[in-house]
């Protein structure tokens, strides 16, 4: 299989990109978008630039980003995309495959305090090479009448998480609907909040980083040191609070649940309440930060740049995919697309008014008192996500923390 | 990886071409016909256009892997060689090393399990019940499903169906999902590899137990062997060569196990189930690439010793 798919790649890079169709007036742009909820609103949105103007055709292609990754190789890029901002897109950025984006109106428009969100992963020297479009915020989703019925407030501290919890429990309801089956939602949520609502995720990665091969039980900064009081916290809640059948539920499962009020809590982001209305269009559902520690002050909210745009140097249309951008851009199209997907506008301009289930985490995206999860933060050739799921199922946390610590030891030294 | 199956189906081959060759040569190809060099050159043709596939969609990229392994590709964008540090990093993983340690253990027990079924099974197929040729058929469907929708199948009554099950019925053991214990998962993918897999191994079994001549059995009765007996020391013997090519298959296959454990657990809980090809595979995802393709020259290196050692061990089986 290994060498079948090394075939195709190398196949591939044989024959590059011929796709010069001639040079028409106008110019077709090939914009990548992939973002399953949101295609309906996007085609709709490519239609209308298309009859707006005359210079350019924009062609949206859906088909995902594996394919993105490998049309990279080809050296036959899109021209234009809005991507979710990760590792794999980093990979892009630091070989510098992606143009200077620093010139244009829109990046003069973005809030500069989410500047570090987009640097974490990495930059090209002297390049703005993405731009953030669209933030997505995560954190405790709670049923609002479960909570009103058992007289009990939004915790900000640990303590009285602990004590929320142990009053749902005496009542007979499960505090946190649990959906271990699936390791994402174990990282996304269990692991990111515990982690990030403790710990300043950006200085731990960039002392890691400066650590390299160092990392150990020795290093300024380490897994089994930093990580280890958070995942106690995070065992704690996952030991005594969680539905029983956690273990053998997936995601699919969480939502159906979590719909029928047979949990208070869970922890997800703001993708999961489409799927909730399915079953429950009028259930009253707030959001909170996960408090881990007593002082207030320390609530802070998950966030992905569930969006960028970036445009590659490869690409051969790179003033019509600008002009595109732009309108992209427009604070109005801008804000559509971020009310239509529950997101956050990253513009200085953006004028949304928050969904109220997603009301709770507004402050602190506005104050910036924000956080990426770890668990997108450590390169993907690390299975995270499975250690996340091998603590909550009992594997010992200060033996996976340091297999963790070698693991990022180990790709220092390759790389 | 179908290069590395290629020995174990060339290795049943041999078997039958040097039995057929002696007569052949008697009859066919005299020595005088021989120094004409005539071979008809549209046998040439026959084998070019397989030929030119295997070295485009195996051996190029092959190499092209093996030469990556040496480097610090991620896949894309510039790279420089950095010799072995690939290969000693490799070595230093407990992650790959438990891969390895995984895939050998689970290729071991499924090989076993399949053949066991698969004999027995065929045994019972082959004498003399009703519904033959029904059962035969009912026997052999799982082999003509795909083994992702197997697995997510299966998945799906392991997560909810069991548990379910268990609950109504108060056994605690089976309230939890057999998939989500990470010392007990590896017990779920042999369950159902093997579910998959026998029906292929049924086959050559069957196909093997018809052709064992009826009149040895009858001579076996008159000397009043009982059915048992008849079993172990005529059967067995006489399908021997079955079981060697049902083995070397199923453990090849097995090596390369891939869709079912990414159906079932994915690798999880934890990283209990992860298979080799799992890991290779996850370089293309993480830009581990140049890393998991020195994994996959290990993994052919590997494979290849299997192979040889497997062949000179058919040789021997052969006597029988």
């Amino acid at each position: 299989m290994g060498l079948g798919l090394a075939l195709v790649a190398g196949l591939l890079s044989g024959c590059t990109g011929d796709s010069g169709s001639g040079d028409t007036r106008k110019a077709t742009i090939r914009f990548t978008f992939s973002k399953r909820e949101a295609i309906g609103f996007m085609t709709k949105l490519v239609a209308d630039y298309n009859a707006s103007q005359d210079d350019t055709e924009v062609v949206l292609d859906t088909s995902g980003v594996d394919v993105v990754s490998a049309s990279f190789v080809r050296g036959n890029p899109p021209d234009i995309a809005l991507a979710n901002y990760n590792m794999e897109t980093s990979r892009f950025v630091q070989r510098g495959a992606l143009s200077d984006l620093s010139g244009t109106e829109a990046a003069s428009r973005i809030r500069e305090d989410l500047k570090p969100l987009m640097d974490q992963y990495g930059s090209y020297p002297g390049r703005t090479s993405a731009l953030p479009y669209s933030v997505m915020a995560s954190s405790v989703i709670y049923n609002k009448e479960i909570f009103a019925a058992h007289n009990i407030a939004v915790p900000t501290t640990w303590s009285e998480l602990i004590a929320a919890c142990e009053a749902l429990k005496a009542a007979g309801v499960t505090p946190f609907y649990a959906t271990w089956k699936d390791d994402w939602t174990i990282a996304q949520g269990w692991f990111d909040y515990s982690v990030g609502g403790q710990l300043d995720t950006l200085a731990f990665f960039k002392k890691l980083d400066a650590e390299g091969v160092d990392v150990g039980p020795e290093s300024s900064a380490s897994f089994q040191k930093d990580f280890d009081q958070p995942v106690q916290k995070m065992l704690t809640l996952a030991k005594g609070y969680v539905n029983k059948d956690a273990a053998s539920r997936a995601y699919g499962d969480g939502n159906l649940a979590f719909s029928q009020g047979k949990a208070a809590m869970y922890l997800q982001g703001p993708w999961a309440f489409s799927e909730i209305a399915k079953t429950a269009p009028d259930l009253k559902l707030g959001t909170f930060p996960l408090p881990m520690t007593e002082d207030p002050e320390d609530l802070r909210v998950r966030v992905n740049v569930d969006l960028a745009a970036w445009i590659p140097e490869a690409s051969k249309h790179k003033d019509a995919a600008r002009d595109f951008l732009e309108f992209l851009y427009r604070p109005e199209v801008i804000d559509a697309y971020n009310k239509s997907q529950l997101g956050f506008t990253p513009t200085k301009d953006s004028a949304n008014v928050p969904d109220p289930r997603v009301e709770g985490m507004v402050e602190y995206y506005n104050e910036a008192k924000v956080y990426q999860g770890p668990s997108v933060l450590v390169p993907r050739t690390i299975p995270i996500m499975n250690y996340t799921q091998a603590i909550v199922f009992g594997a010992s946390p200060a033996a996976t923390l340091r297999t963790l610590d070698a693991d990022w030891a180990r790709l220092a030294f390759r790389q | 990886m179908s290069s590395i199956s290629t020995p174990a189906t060339t290795s049943g081959k041999n078997r039958q071409t040097r039995s057929s060759q002696p007569q052949s040569r008697q009859t066919q190809s005299p020595q005088n016909q021989r120094r004409k060099r005539g071979v008809e050159p549209i046998f040439y043709l026959f084998l070019v256009p397989s030929l030119i596939l295997f070295t485009l969609a195996i051996t190029i990229p092959g190499i092209i892997g093996i030469f990556f392994s040496f480097t610090d590709s991620i896949g894309i964008g510039d790279w420089e060689f950095i010799g072995l540090t690939n290969y000693i990093a490799i070595f230093s993983d407990p992650a790959i090393l438990q891969s390895y340690l995984f895939t050998f253990g689970f290729s071991i027990v499924t090989v076993i399990a399949v053949n066991v079924v698969a004999f027995l099974l065929a045994v019972g197929l082959t004498s003399r019940i009703r519904m033959k040729s029904a059962l035969r058929t009912v026997f052999v469907i799982p082999m003509v499903v795909s083994g992702i929708i197997i697995a997510y199948v299966f998945n799906f009554l392991f997560s909810n169906s069991l548990p379910s099950l268990g609950t109504a019925a108060g056994i605690p053991w089976l309230e939890s999902s057999l998939l989500a214990n990470p010392d007990l998962a590896w017990i779920a993918i042999v369950l159902v590899t093997a579910w998959q897999a026998v029906p292929g191994a049924l086959l050559i079994y069957i196909a093997g137990l018809v052709a064992v001549p009826g009149d040895v059995y009858e001579a076996a009765e008159i000397d009043g062997a009982s059915k048992f007996q008849q079993l172990v020391k005529i059967t067995l013997p006489l399908v021997a060569g079955y079981v060697v090519i049902n083995i070397i298959l199923g453990f090849k296959g097995f090596l390369n196990a891939y869709d079912i454990i990414v159906g079932l657990t994915n690798g999880g809980p934890g990283t209990s189930t992860r298979s080799i090809a799992m890991t290779v595979i996850s370089g293309f995802n993480g830009g581990d690439y140049a890393y998991q393709m020195a994994n996959a020259t290990i993994f052919f290196v590997v494979a290849i010793l299997i192979s040889l050692l497997q062949l000179s061990l058919t040789r021997g089986r052969n006597a029988l």
